[in-house]
């Protein structure tokens, strides 16, 4: 899935080196929800500006389809640049009226795809989206990004998540705390389920924002992880390592 | 799919009843807990959804429901334009994964209840509605009722768009069959039950000439004008004891 969005082939092959590599870790939660993510970066050198994709699964094993979610937040390694200095601005208000066409290009910097699910009478209705990553100003101090997300079939929908860049504790350099709206499907039936996301940040083909590898890398590869919050409470964590980039 | 479909009782229509009943009678009794549209709009596409609880005077069992009526108000329209069918065959022998998706019309479900000797069993179901028919004044509905705890049923209703009696207008009739979910249980009927039908902003892609379009369905058209009582619907179901009740009820126009 992260391998399909990077376009030219050379890439895609050193992505899927890069994504097979990584373990990506379900980790326990108190209920059967579960998530798996899947880091990917190309090209992989130290200290190049590069694509990140990142992307994650949800599933719930006994429900069939997860609670919806209602939000995310990722820990990225030590010393990996999220530089969102030279994008430009959209106001909120204006990604969640119109989304990227409403906004400056060079605002957008990142695009991907997700899947969305809902339980309603005795079948799992999936609907897919294509999701952007558009800066907004800085809240509280801190950069921040909406998600806006559009799906067209079977229902026309729209929804916009807030995500805010934080530093963290090592061994991780930065976490992106993301809050995610419901997302309402018809009276009587419960809010639309994320069953899988995946998202491109930086690379060649970017308008604005980037993403530099660290310079170093430490001994077990590139820490990520992922928390998951969901509607109900419940809470599922995924973790995965990207081998080192090599040099040259 | 599952391999054996049983014929459960009156569960999936009650559930229609559920939409706009709201009175007594006989020894059955019907508890309108909801209903309304969304939006709420003049003139506009909407999901029509309701809720509704049965109970009986005479026992802890409703007596199951043999056929509804059920009566939307006059001036709604249905604009199926984009919308696909499925055949009774296909859900009957493969369930709702055989129906095109653009042939869904709803959904709901509920808690069912029978008897089984001295014990009283009751069994959640769901609904998925399917367009059999879209043709204008020729619409027909297919309904698949299944529940899966403690007994496996699944069974396949169908209903016609009806035109009520003034001051109603389109609604949509069931017959229901006997639902008897264990040969020696009582025939089934329900305790509780939700209907939802239609959304306004239902979209499928189609190929035009070649090419992939988006088609918006509209499905339920809430009329231009609202009469200043409200909106008056209703609900005619008869029991397996042979009673019939006539449930009224209004839905508040919208704000200006």
């Amino acid at each position: 899935m992260t391998g399909a969005r990077t376009g030219a082939a050379p890439r895609t092959c050193a992505l899927l080196a890069l994504s097979c590599c990584c373990a990506a870790a379900p980790a326990a939660s108190a209920r059967a929800a579960s998530a798996r993510i899947h880091p990917a970066l190309a090209p992989a050198a130290p200290g190049v500006r590069t694509a990140f994709t990142f992307a994650y699964s949800l599933q719930d094993t006994e429900a069939g389809v997860p609670p919806p979610l209602r939000s995310v937040v990722v820990h990225l390694p030590l010393g990996l640049g999220l530089d969102l200095g030279g994008a430009a601005t959209c106001a909120r208000a204006r990604v969640r009226r119109s989304g990227p066409s409403g906004c400056p290009q060079r605002s957008v910097i990142g695009r991907g795809h997700a899947v969305l699910e809902v339980h309603a009478g005795s079948q799992s209705i999936p609907e897919e989206a294509v999701v952007w990553a558009i800066r907004v100003p800085d809240r509280g101090g801190h950069s921040a990004l909406a998600i806006f997300g559009r799906g067209e079939t079977p229902l026309v929908q729209q929804a916009t998540s807030l995500a805010t860049v934080l530093p963290d504790r090592p061994p991780y350099g930065s976490m992106l705390s993301v809050s995610v709206p419901a997302i309402p499907t018809v009276v009587y039936e419960p809010d639309a389920s994320v069953i899988s996301f995946s998202m491109t940040l930086g690379g060649p083909r970017a308008h604005a924002g980037g993403v530099t590898l660290p310079r170093r890398c430490p001994a077990g590869g590139l820490p990520f992880a992922a928390g998951f919050t969901f509607a109900d409470q419940t809470r599922a964590l995924a973790a995965a390592h990207l081998p080192c980039p090599r040099r040259g | 799919m599952v391999p054996m479909r049983r014929i459960l009782a009156g569960v999936g229509v009650m559930c229609a009843t559920a939409l706009f009943a709201g009175a007594a009678g006989a020894a059955e009794t019907v508890n309108i807990t909801e209903a309304g549209f969304s939006p709420n709009q003049l003139g506009m596409p909407t999901n029509a959804f309701g809720s509704a609880t049965i109970t009986s005077t005479t026992g802890p069992v409703p007596s199951p429901i043999s056929h509804v009526n059920v009566y939307g108000p006059a001036g709604v329209t249905l604009d199926l334009n984009g919308t696909g069918v499925c055949t009774e065959e296909a859900l009957r022998q493969r369930g709702p994964q055989a129906c095109p998706a653009n042939s869904r019309a709803g959904f709901g479900g509920g808690q069912g209840i029978y008897q089984l000797g001295k014990e009283l069993v009751e069994e959640k179901y769901t609904l998925d509605f399917f367009l059999s028919d879209n043709r204008p004044g020729h619409t027909k509905l297919l309904i698949f009722l299944s529940g899966s705890t403690p007994v496996l049923v699944e069974i396949v209703l169908k209903g016609t768009v009806i035109t009520g009696p003034k001051p109603y207008g389109l609604g949509f009739s069931v017959d229901v069959p006997p639902i008897k979910v264990l040969p020696e249980a009582s025939n089934a009927s329900a305790k509780t039950a939700f209907l939802t039908l239609g959304a306004r902003n239902v979209a499928y892609f189609r190929r035009v000439h070649g090419k992939r379009k988006l088609f918006h369905v509209k499905g339920i058209v809430l009329p231009k004008s609202c009469p200043r009582s409200g909106w008056p619907v209703a609900s005619q179901f008869t029991f397996e004891d042979g009673s019939t009740v006539m449930a009224k009820r209004t839905i508040r126009c919208p704000r200006k």
